[in-house]
Parts: C-alpha cells; sequence; structure tokens
C-alpha cells in the first residue's frame, strides 16, 4: 500500500515535469529545428534519472542526441508526446536489446503532426475567438471582467488537456508497450510509426517552406507557373533533398547553416527566390 | 519616461514570454496586453478600450486593410501606451506602433535564426558531456534573447519616442528584410532533411514522397494526411503481418 502511494506521489512528480516543460516548449524556437530543444529540455531529467551511472555516459549522449531532432507541435498536445516518449526511453533503458531506439524518433514524428493539428485549431481557433468574444464585448463596457475571463477560459481547457496528456501519454505508453514489447509486435509498430511520421513530414515539407521563384521574361514567361505544370511544389521539395544530399555528403553543420543565411539572402537579392 | 519605459519593457517581457514559457495562455492577446498597460500606467479603462479595438482587428473581425502591424503582440503594448500617454485614438496609435513592430519583427527573425546556431551549439556540450549546458541553452538563452526581441524595442520607443525608431526602420534596406525572409523559409527544408537522415531508407522513401504529392496537389493539411497515413498503415499491416498473425487478426487495430 505504502509502496503504491510512493509510486503515485513518483509518478505526479513526473507529470508536473512533463506539464511544465511542455508549456516551456517554445523558449528557444528556431528556424531550423523549431522546438527540438525544447523537447529535449523536457525529456531531459528523464534522461538524467535512467541514465545516473557515471558508466552509462555514452547511452546519455546518445540518447540526449536523439531529441535534437526537429520537432513540433502545439504546447498543452506536446505533452502527450513527451510522457509517451519519456516511458519509451525508460523502456529502452530496461531492454537494451529488443528496444529499437528509432522508434522512439518515429513515434515522436507521427504524433507531432496530428496532435499539433488537432491542438492548434482547438486552442488558437475555437478557445480563443470564443474567449475573446466574450471578453471583447465586458472591455468595451469599461468592464476589467473582459481580460480576466478571456484568460480564465483559455486557461482552463489549456490546463486540462496538458495535465492529462502527460499522464495518459506516460501510462499509455507503460502499459500498452511493455504489452507489445513482449508479444514482439515492436516491429509493427515501428513499421506504422514510420509510415506514418515519413508521410507527415513528407506533408510539412509541402506547407511549411514557403518558397517561390518570381523569375519571368516579359509578361508571358513566369517561371513558377511552368514550375507549377511540372510538379507544384518543386522548390521545397527540391531544397529538402539537396540538404538532405549535403547530410549524406557529411559537410558540417556550420557550412549548411552559412548556405541557408548566405545563400537565402543572395537568392531574394539576385530575385531568385521569394518567400 | 525612465520609469514608464522600464515597466512597459517588462510588460514585453511577460507578453513574449507568454507562447515561450507558458504554452500560449493568450497573454499575448491585444486585449490582455493594453489591460496590463492600462494598469501600468494608471488608467485601466482607456487600456480596456484601446484593448479592445485592437482584439477586434487581430482576430479579424474588424478590417484596417493591409495596415495590420506584423506583430499585434508588440504592437499593441506600443499603440496602447501612446494611446494613453499622448490621448490619440486606437486606431492612431496602431499606425504609430507599426513601424516598431516592424522592427520587433526582423529583430524575432534574425533571433530565431542565430538560435538555429544552439543546434550545433547543443551537439557539442553533449558530446563534451555538459548536458545542463545544453538544456541552458533552451530555458536560459532562449527565453532571456526572446526578452530582449521585445523588451528593447519597446523601451527604446517610449523612452526616445517613435521618431528614433523610425528613422531605424528606415535605414534598414528592403533588401536585406526580403533576404532574411527567405533566409528564414530555407532554415526548415535542412530541419526536416535531418530528421529524414535518420528515417528515411530507401524501402521507406515512398511514404515521405506520397505525403508530400498529397499536399503538394491536393492542398491537404498536415492533419489530414496523418489520417491518410494511418489507415495506409493499417492496411499495409494488415499485408505484411498477415501469415505471421493469423490466429489473433483482429490485434491489428491495437498496434495503433
Amino acid at each position: 500500500m505504502s509502496d503504491d502511494k510512493v509510486m503515485k506521489k513518483e509518478n505526479n512528480k513526473k507529470y508536473w515535469q512533463f506539464f511544465w516543460r511542455s508549456w516551456a516548449i517554445q523558449a528557444s524556437w528556431n528556424y531550423e529545428r523549431q522546438m527540438n530543444l525544447g523537447f529535449l529540455y523536457g525529456i531531459a531529467p528523464t534522461l538524467n534519472r535512467i541514465y545516473k551511472d557515471p558508466k552509462d555516459i555514452d547511452k546519455k549522449k546518445e540518447a540526449y542526441k536523439r531529441h535534437l531532432a526537429f520537432y513540433n507541435c502545439t504546447p498543452q498536445t506536446s505533452s502527450f508526446v513527451l510522457g509517451l516518449s519519456a516511458s519509451m526511453e525508460e523502456q529502452l533503458a530496461k531492454n537494451p536489446d529488443d528496444f529499437d531506439p528509432e522508434s522512439i524518433s518515429a513515434v515522436k514524428s507521427s504524433l507531432m503532426g496530428p496532435l499539433s493539428g488537432i491542438g492548434d485549431s482547438f486552442f488558437q481557433g475555437t478557445v480563443k475567438v470564443l474567449a475573446f468574444g466574450l471578453g471583447i464585448n465586458f472591455a468595451q463596457k469599461g468592464n476589467i471582467l473582459g481580460p480576466i475571463l478571456a484568460l480564465l477560459i483559455c486557461l482552463v481547457p489549456a490546463w486540462l488537456v496538458t495535465w492529462y496528456g502527460a499522464k495518459w501519454g506516460y501510462t499509455a505508453g507503460n502499459q500498452f508497450l511493455s504489452k507489445l514489447n513482449s508479444e514482439g509486435a515492436m516491429d509493427r509498430v515501428m513499421f506504422i510509426a514510420g509510415v506514418v511520421g515519413l508521410m507527415v513530414i513528407g506533408s510539412m515539407v509541402s506547407s511549411m517552406i514557403p518558397l517561390t521563384t518570381p523569375l519571368h521574361m516579359g509578361t508571358t514567361f513566369k517561371l513558377q507557373s511552368t514550375l507549377n505544370t511540372i510538379m507544384p511544389k518543386l522548390i521545397p521539395i527540391s531544397l529538402t533533398m539537396f540538404m538532405y544530399w549535403l547530410i549524406q555528403k557529411k559537410v558540417k553543420t556550420g557550412w549548411i547553416l552559412a548556405i541557408c543565411i548566405v545563400g537565402g539572402i543572395l537568392a531574394s537579392v539576385f530575385g531568385i527566390l521569394k518567400a | 519616461m525612465l520609469y514608464k519605459a522600464l515597466i512597459l519593457g517588462i510588460i514585453g517581457i511577460i507578453v513574449v514570454w507568454d507562447s515561450r514559457l507558458f504554452g500560449r495562455l493568450n497573454v499575448e492577446q491585444p486585449l490582455i496586453a493594453s489591460t496590463l498597460v492600462g494598469i501600468a500606467l494608471g488608467d485601466v479603462t482607456k487600456g480596456l478600450m484601446v484593448g479592445a479595438t485592437l482584439e477586434l482587428i487581430s482576430l479579424g473581425l474588424v478590417n484596417v486593410g493591409a495596415a495590420a502591424p506584423p506583430d499585434m503582440a508588440m504592437g499593441s503594448i506600443i499603440a496602447s501606451a501612446f494611446s494613453i500617454l499622448s490621448g490619440a485614438s486606437a486606431q492612431t496609435a496602431l499606425t504609430i506602433a507599426i513601424p516598431i513592430a516592424v522592427l520587433g519583427q526582423l529583430l524575432a527573425i534574425v533571433i530565431r535564426m542565430g538560435m538555429s546556431s544552439f543546434n550545433v551549439m547543443a551537439n557539442r556540450y553533449i558530446e563534451e558531456g555538459k548536458f545542463k549546458s545544453a538544456t541552458n541553452l533552451h530555458i536560459i538563452w532562449g527565453l532571456g534573447l526572446y526578452a530582449i526581441s521585445y523588451f528593447v524595442p519597446i523601451f527604446v520607443s517610449i523612452y526616445f519616442g517613435t521618431g528614433l525608431v523610425k528613422s531605424i526602420v528606415a535605414v534598414i534596406p528592403t533588401w536585406l528584410t526580403n533576404g532574411l525572409t527567405v533566409a528564414s523559409a530555407v532554415l526548415p527544408a535542412y530541419g526536416f532533411a535531418l530528421l529524414l537522415s535518420t528515417m528515411l531508407s530507401k524501402k521507406m522513401a515512398p511514404y515521405f514522397f506520397i505525403g508530400f504529392l498529397i499536399t503538394a496537389y491536393a492542398n491537404t493539411s498536415v492533419t489530414g494526411v496523418a489520417l491518410f497515413a494511418i489507415l495506409i498503415a493499417i492496411i499495409l499491416d494488415q499485408i505484411i503481418y498477415k501469415d505471421k498473425s493469423s490466429s489473433n487478426d483482429d490485434d491489428s487495430l491495437d498496434s495503433l
């Protein structure tokens, strides 16, 4: 009984950690990998706990690096991904031999798309418009209740979704994944997560890189229209594949970043690309 | 004025941290930001009024043409401060706030771009075993730089007046602004490529291109593609793993 209580207390501590660290996920939002450092910050306490032993330092480094990859998700729904990933990291540490570390990255990428789609439209669409629509009405009459009410209406669903997201993500991960693992069904989960993850990334490439070319000759020939007849979003996919190629060629990160920034500015100056 | 500029700068920090530290509770919305300004400058009613007007613009309920500033959060702090300090109407104050919001936007682009270098630094710290330094990049440096990107333009414009900010914005050449915008759109391509380099294999590559093509040709949202992807994955799972688990067929749904 007291063991249960200790366990419950420990788990609650973890949920709070996922909760606050999900909210703080955008503190270092950057163009290249967006909320990746935020996710690392969120999962760091879990990794520190798992790999306490100094002799595990190489595993710890590997795990830290694993979470440096691109990540983007609504903070409130992200707590689910954080909870789930934390429980996957715990299981990986328990059976390093039959748990594929790549499944963690695959699950992350397959969840971030749908969860941010749902999260953004719910919080930034529905809740915000409702709260501030009401708030404006009060504020126009000079009533301070307007902004207070608007904030409260935003806070309550955000609080509930983040908290239960953290809890469900972590517990579902613990019960469900260990069962799958023992049944040897992990490679099926991996496959499904891989398919969903890659399709989501493909969709993001075409929707999150808003680049076109303004090149034209007179008024009749516009290069972008010609490109569109070949394939829409040809520029975003070509750029992504070019970057992929640079990575395969082991070009240093610093150089690639310089290419992106200097190249982007030059391409804009010479009228090759526009955003 | 120093005192007021400081307080308004701090309100700016609270507002920018709303989405950085508090999961976007909408403190950054004009109604809240302007009310905070009103409280700080001792004219709550005016703050509420300006806030309500700006909020209508921000939610898209009232159209002000192409005049809406790119950074509504910073714009609303400055606009409501000017409105209270000078007695200008909300709309007039907003027009004054636009150049400042442009400056803020530019600063934000540069900071977000600069933070891409955090990824390189984090990687090096992790290799050196300095795990704490890696996470500090996020929670200390990230928060700090975002705070500066709001504090400085607000402080400068209140303390020195909008004239100075306007002349700064006039000096920034358009080619640089446009160039930075293009560069900021190129950087995600690298982020996606990095993600792909851990996930892409010859066998799995078609799924990436299917996802890309669906959105490229049909403009389907990421959520829509994800739903298709789940169904495709279930079907493929049934085909690929059929003989291996024919004894418990209905299990395939569970593996989601």
